[in-house]
């Protein structure tokens, strides 16, 4: 199925992306370009939808990510007749335009003074701010970002997406505790997305099995992976990204079970016993194979996975089941 | 860095059958339940013709013969009337069975749901995807559209035409 143009295209695969940037004459051609505000126009032409603009903003991210700037700048002109030049919106998006155009580090720069001179007129303006945070980030200058990234967050704290970049950011530098922290912020903001338990579950166990983790530590980490692993799938039945982190958990504690047991009792999360982990391995793998098995089959009602993710499950099964097969032997 | 647009539109976006396979089961329904309400809407219409024609033949009859005055005029025949009960009853199961699957209404069944069926799960009786399905509503909470690094992106983009390609 051709993804919809109503969705925002940042997470689709290249092959999407391209499809639907191939689409990019045909809409064009198809909506109109621009809507007049006249009532009575309004009378004998089709009334304005807020999709018609939603669609030219994904069609611009996809054609700017496929490389096709014709039908990118067709999107902006023709967002910028609706809206303006002022608007916040567009200008973020005036700035993605130039950002992709740049050849060369200089002109990077100007984008970002340009960005600068924005935000001296007016320090509110939100996605030029973000946009100069991702252009730090994007040439390389972190620490700028992170401290840029920390100024927004202190005048706009319940903005649940920069806390997710600040994660995103201090995960790229190794800095585990900061990121768990800035995780944790985006689950008070959206307590119910089990997307987001799931990563907070990940950056846990990233820490957990990071060089420097060792003793407490490490198993306050991993205790608190497994709960939010366990939120997850607790959130969402059958969310294979879920089962799959819980497999993992728990098979490194069973494996670790004999080390784990004495250091358990100072910290305020205590592992649960090696009963309840074992019961949880099981479950998770029986889930993991039951999910694997209609995705293979493309059951009807189980088409939603990805392939990919589907794949690493079934790799991280066999590896189980043979690591089992040598214990028995 | 930016490839030709030519060599884009020289793939031509193929639709998969899949879609087809998953409405098969809403146009069985869709047409069981338009059946079934057509049944019901000609059995209305026959009692109200009956009806008609029955107050008609009274209103004759009252006319000719002056003797009896009310007592036989009052009434429709039972039949009549269980005839209309039943035939609204038929129309409105017709109707029901028309609807589309209602939502799930626990949030992990609903998000389950998601995961598991993807847009399918979404798709209405004429197998169109509902308007307002957005997937995972948290997803850019990972993706942060806000954020978007397109210049990665475009060399990530790149690199994918220079080396697999599209099929």
């Amino acid at each position: 199925m051709a993804p919809s143009l109503l969705h925002p295209p940042s997470q689709l695969s290249p092959a999407a992306a391209l499809q639907l940037s191939q689409q990019a004459p045909a809409v064009l051609q198809n909506s109109p370009s621009t809507v007049s505000k006249s009532p009575f126009s309004a009378l004998f032409s089709a009334s304005e939808t807020p999709e018609l603009w939603i669609k030219y903003e994904n069609l611009l991210l996809s054609c700017l990510r496929t490389g096709d700037e014709l039908a990118a700048k067709q999107c902006l002109e023709r967002l910028v007749a609706r809206f303006g030049d002022g608007n916040e919106r567009i200008m973020a998006f005036k700035g993605l335009v130039k950002e992709a155009d740049a050849q060369h580090n200089g002109e990077l720069e100007t984008v970002l003074k340009e960005y600068e001179q924005i935000l001296r007129d007016n320090d509110t303006n939100i996605p030029i701010t973000k946009r100069r945070i991702a252009l730090l980030r994007s040439m390389g200058r972190v620490p700028d970002a992170v401290s840029a990234l920390v100024q927004l967050l202190d005048f706009s704290p319940t903005d649940a997406e920069a806390w997710s970049e600040l994660a995103d950011l201090y995960l790229s530098q190794g800095m585990y505790p900061q990121a768990i922290y800035a995780m944790e912020e985006v689950l008070i903001l959206a307590p119910n997305a089990w997307s987001v338990h799931a990563r907070l579950g990940e950056i846990l166990l990233m820490a957990a099995t990071a060089p420097g983790a060792a003793g407490a530590s490490y198993q306050k980490y991993m205790a608190e992976a497994l709960k939010r692993f366990s939120r997850s799938i607790e959130l969402c039945d059958d969310y294979l990204r879920g089962y799959y982190g819980l497999k993992l958990v728990t098979t490194k504690l069973l494996k670790e079970s004999a080390k784990l047991a004495k250091q358990a009792e100072e910290d305020g999360l205590v592992l649960p016993d090696t009963n309840t982990i074992e019961r949880l391995n099981e479950l998770a793998t029986a889930k993991l194979s039951e999910i694997i098995r209609h995705s293979t089959a493309q059951d009807r009602g189980w088409r939603g996975y990805d392939q990919g993710e589907v794949a690493v499950a079934r790799e991280l099964l066999s590896e189980d089941s043979s690591a089992a097969s040598r214990i028995e032997r | 860095m930016t490839s030709p647009p030519v060599q884009l539109q020289a793939i031509t976006p193929s639709l998969p059958t899949r879609r087809d396979k998953a409405v098969a089961p809403f146009r069985i329904m869709t047409w069981i339940s338009k059946t079934i309400t057509l049944l019901g809407a000609v059995l209305l219409g026959h009692a109200c013709y009956s009806a008609q024609e029955h107050s008609a033949l009274q209103s004759f009859k009252a006319a000719t013969t002056t003797l009896t005055s009310t007592s036989a005029v009052a009434s429709l025949p039972i039949d009549i009337a269980i005839e209309t009960v039943v035939a609204t009853l038929v129309i409105l199961l017709g109707l029901v069975l028309g609807t589309r699957p209602l939502r799930p209404i626990q949030w992990n069944v609903w998000a389950g749901k998601i995961e598991r069926e993807g847009e399918e799960g979404f798709l209405d009786s004429e197998g169109e995807m509902n308007r307002d399905f957005v997937g995972n509503p948290f997803s850019f909470l990972e993706t942060r559209p806000g954020f978007v690094d397109i210049r990665k992106q475009r060399k990530e983009f790149a690199g994918w035409i220079k080396n697999s390609g599209p099929q």
